[in-house]
């Protein structure tokens, strides 16, 4: 597991505190629609919150949803790593909140009515009389919304380190669980405080949506999406004005050039008995005369081992780095670590580390030599008689599109180089190499796809076609759009410009740009002299994973219970019944997700990405026809669903086959699966549907026609 | 889609929440449509450099000209045309079942042909 770095603000209780207040509002709200369910229909209720959203529940619960973790992590993180470019990447939200609510919006609403549907799959069941379909929907979105679910309870994990970080009592709690944990079996190499913060996690979001239902995952949508556009709006001036204005961001993104990537080797001949942990991060090293200083971040610790008898030098292996290569970016970070003092630090910390040495004499060397470096311009760590440190760069690595090329950031396709996550340098060489990497971040084609992805992909997304089952009426649909439209222009656009910011602001990150978010949350804060509001900021985007979590779950659960039980196996159950079976059927299905998140899968991002554009490849299509067309059958409906599944997942297949990685799919001439897989799905469709039979004229009456108002007799 | 409603030969019509939403849905296709001519041609020529040299880039307000032009213009046009779809375009129809249709809904019969 690639180590997370805690922020040196969570060592406050600040995050610990914003976290508790934060999961304590969320219980009150599911003990409020706890209430509520005691005095309606229970399913309804429970999984549709009884269709009766308003326009700010509506328009905040599906904006939350559709925003997910990726928005305030996987985002930042790509604009952070590859500029500019990511503003075309996410050019169709302009269209998003139109598209997702409006297409599909008010006939899927109408048509749920209709046939009294709680789920998706009530609504293919009812539209087309057949059980069948019903089941493969079923199938289907248990299928992709279970590795979805893993996937995002990973996610919250991580933010969840992230954000409680060095807290002492979060500290004493991951000592506990260690002490508690270290014999079992099934936590064999699973570090201590990500399963504490799991277990943290996973209590909280399957408690509140267990208890709550869709009520409570509603309104906590709403909380979090309000907390996360205050985040941005509190962020954006802030990020501007400490960058130095507008001018100041533009005249640097002329200039920057991608950063080296790399391992090095640190060997020491420190006298130490134990191993000593150097915690600075930034080093200095020698250079050839003509290319200056090299400032490097290093992306782990220093971890000096103890020397054994007999030993005279030992070697800590392959410490990731970034290195910085815009000169005007290596001069102010350079001022900047002068400011803090983190060089000295540095030396400090190999003092303190010396403390434990047995040899007297090779300490008073040390000692003598840092008080002989006054200027610290000149100090290089390597060079420090006495210090005994060596660095050896044994892995270099530059972006394979790119890098040299001053303002690459400001321009497309955005640069794009190996990623030395938990790579072996097999591993890096195969993604130097792939196309992917070598045409840039976001070739043209590339674009094209994403056009379709956010705004048509997004509107064949089951967890959003539930959400519009549930609003109210047609005014309540109509404002909403307008409100999400206005709600994605404030976060979407401004995060770009943000995160660019960051670029400026927080050099080097590139090896754990993940935790760009709240670290920069921090940084601007810290800045502005208001330490306080980083804990509510970092709560962004713990806010947005929860509020995809839990409509998920309700997903899954109210397949298993509404789909599959109720309609299939007992249809004569009692209410209190059903009550009990939805309740336990979310608990184990939250259970068997944290379970599987303990030993999570190593692609979470991609593992996301395959799930959601699976989805819309298997139901976009189908649903279109379904709701206007009036020729549409069930076969068409099979074909469609099937002919989607298996056009997206072939992809993938032969991106094992080609790309050597299930997740690294198949793109011909730069198309994304999603495009290739809708229109597959969309033709086939349409095509079986044709060729088929025609369908009972009653169920056209039924969802197509209406009596007259004065019918001639 | 593939085909034009015409009236039933009952004493039932084309329902007009479908017939407004079909028309509605095919507008937001068209609005997609357009977003999508606008933004990728105008970025790719200003903004991607194959074709444009980083010294002839310029910036507005700290972005570069091409996400300007290509993205957040389109972006405060496409948030014109929404307000406009929502208030002026937009029907307001009436989603709840009419008692007419509710005998033939009881008519349902289980099971895949």
């Amino acid at each position: 597991m690639i180590p997370i770095t805690p922020l040196a603000a969570a060592q406050s209780s600040t995050a610990l505190i914003v976290f508790l207040i934060y999961t304590l509002a969320v219980f009150g709200l599911a003990a409020f629609s706890n209430y509520l369910l005691k005095s309606k229909s229970f399913l309804s209720e429970y999984f549709l919150g009884s269709r009766s959203l308003g326009v700010w529940a509506f328009a905040l619960t599906f904006a939350a949803t559709s925003a997910s973790g990726g928005s305030f992590t996987g985002f930042p993180a790509r604009i952070y790593t590859h500029g500019w470019i990511l503003a075309l990447w996410i050019a169709s939200y302009m269209v998003v909140p139109i598209c997702t609510m409006g297409f599909l919006g008010k006939r899927i609403n109408q048509v749920a009515r209709l046939s009294d549907a709680i789920t998706v799959p009530d609504v293919i069941r009812d539209r087309f009389r057949s059980p069948g379909l019903g089941l493969l929907s079923v199938s289907l979105i248990v299928f992709f919304m279970s590795f979805n679910l893993v996937a995002q309870f990973k996610a919250g994990s991580k933010i969840l380190i992230t954000l409680l970080g060095d807290n002492d009592t979060f500290q004493k709690g991951v000592a506990w669980t260690q002490s508690v944990t270290s014999n079992w079996s099934i936590l064999e190499g699973v570090a201590p405080d990500y399963f504490l913060c799991l277990s943290l996690f996973a209590v909280a979001v399957i408690a509140y949506t267990t208890y709550g239902g869709f009520h409570a995952v509603v309104w906590t949508d709403v909380m979090q999406g309000v907390v996360m556009v205050i985040g941005v709006i509190i962020m954006l001036p802030l990020a501007l004005y400490q960058v130095g204005g507008t001018s100041q961001l533009a005249s640097e993104f002329r200039e920057m050039t991608p950063p080296k990537v790399g391992f090095l080797n640190v060997t020491s001949s420190l006298p130490l008995d134990q191993p000593q942990t150097l915690n600075a991060r930034w080093v200095i090293l020698d250079s050839e005369a003509e290319e200056g200083m090299r400032l490097l971040r290093l992306n782990t610790p220093i971890i000096l081992p103890a020397q054994k008898e007999g030993e005279s030098k030992v070697s800590t292996q392959e410490i990731r780095y970034v290195e910085l290569t815009t000169p005007i970016e290596i001069e102010r970070q350079f001022q900047r670590l002068k400011e803090q003092d983190e060089l000295t630090t540095f030396r400090s910390e190999v003092m303190s580390a010396l403390e434990a040495s047995r040899d007297t004499s090779s300490r008073s060397e040390v000692t003598s030599a840092l008080q002989q470096v006054e200027q610290i311009e000149t100090a290089t760590l390597n060079n420090i008689p006495g210090m005994n440190l060596d660095f050896e760069v044994i892995v270099e690595r530059e972006d394979a599109y790119g890098a040299g090329k001053p303002g690459v950031y400001a321009m497309g396709p955005g640069p794009a180089g190996p990623d030395l996550k938990n790579k072996s340098e097999e591993e890096l060489k195969k993604d130097e190499t792939s196309l992917m990497t070598s045409l840039g971040f976001l070739p043209f084609s590339v674009a094209v796809s994403f056009f379709f992805m956010w705004a048509i992909s997004g509107s064949g997304q089951p967890s959003n076609m539930v959400r519009l089952m549930a609003f109210n009426n047609s005014i309540t649909l109509k404002k909403s759009i307008f409100t999400v439209a206005m709600y994605y222009s404030m976060i979407y656009f401004p995060l770009v410009l943000i995160f660019c910011s960051a670029r400026i602001l927080l050099p080097g990150l590139e090896l754990d740009p993940d935790s760009i978010m709240p670290r920069i949350a921090v940084e601007l804060t810290a800045n502005a002299g208001q330490a306080w509001l980083a804990g509510l900021l970092v709560a962004a985007p713990f806010a947005a994973i929860m509020s995809t979590v839990d409509s998920f779950l309700l997903m899954i659960s109210s397949a298993v219970v509404r789909d599959i039980y109720q309609r299939n196996i007992n249809p004569d159950a009692s209410d209190t019944r059903i009550k009990y079976m939805s309740y336990l059927t979310t608990l184990i299905i939250g259970v068997i997700a944290m379970a599987g998140a303990i030993n999570p899968p190593r692609f979470l991002q991609d593992i996301i990405v395959y799930t959601g554009s699976g989805l819309s490849a298997c139901f976009l299509g189908p649903i279109v026809f379904a709701l206007y067309w009036p020729r549409m059958n069930r076969e068409g409906m099979y074909g469609g669903m099937l002919a989607g599944f298996a056009a997206h997942f072939s992809m993938y297949a032969a991106g094992m086959k080609i790309n050597g990685s299930f997740f690294k799919a198949w793109q011909p001439m730069g198309i994304d699966p999603i495009v290739i897989g809708l229109f597959v799905s969309f033709v086939t469709t349409f095509v079986v549907a044709s060729l088929t039979p025609p369908p009972d004229e009653s169920l056209v009456d039924r969802y197509f026609r209406r009596g007259k108002a004065n019918p001639e007799k | 889609m593939p085909d034009t409603p015409q009236k039933s030969p009952t004493d039932l019509e084309w329902d007009p929440v479908y017939l407004h939403a079909r028309k509605e849905a095919w507008l937001i296709l068209g609005v997609w449509f357009l977003a999508m001519l606008w933004t990728l041609p105008v970025s790719y020529f200003n903004g991607f450099d194959s074709q444009v040299d980083i010294e002839q880039v310029t910036f507005i307000w700290g972005m570069p000209s091409w996400v300007f032009w290509g993205i957040g213009l389109p972006w405060m046009v496409a948030n014109l045309i929404t307000i406009w779809f929502c208030f002026c375009y937009f029907s307001t129809d009436d989603l709840e079942p009419p008692e007419s249709n509710e005998n033939s809904a009881n008519q349902e019969t289980a099971g895949d042909a």
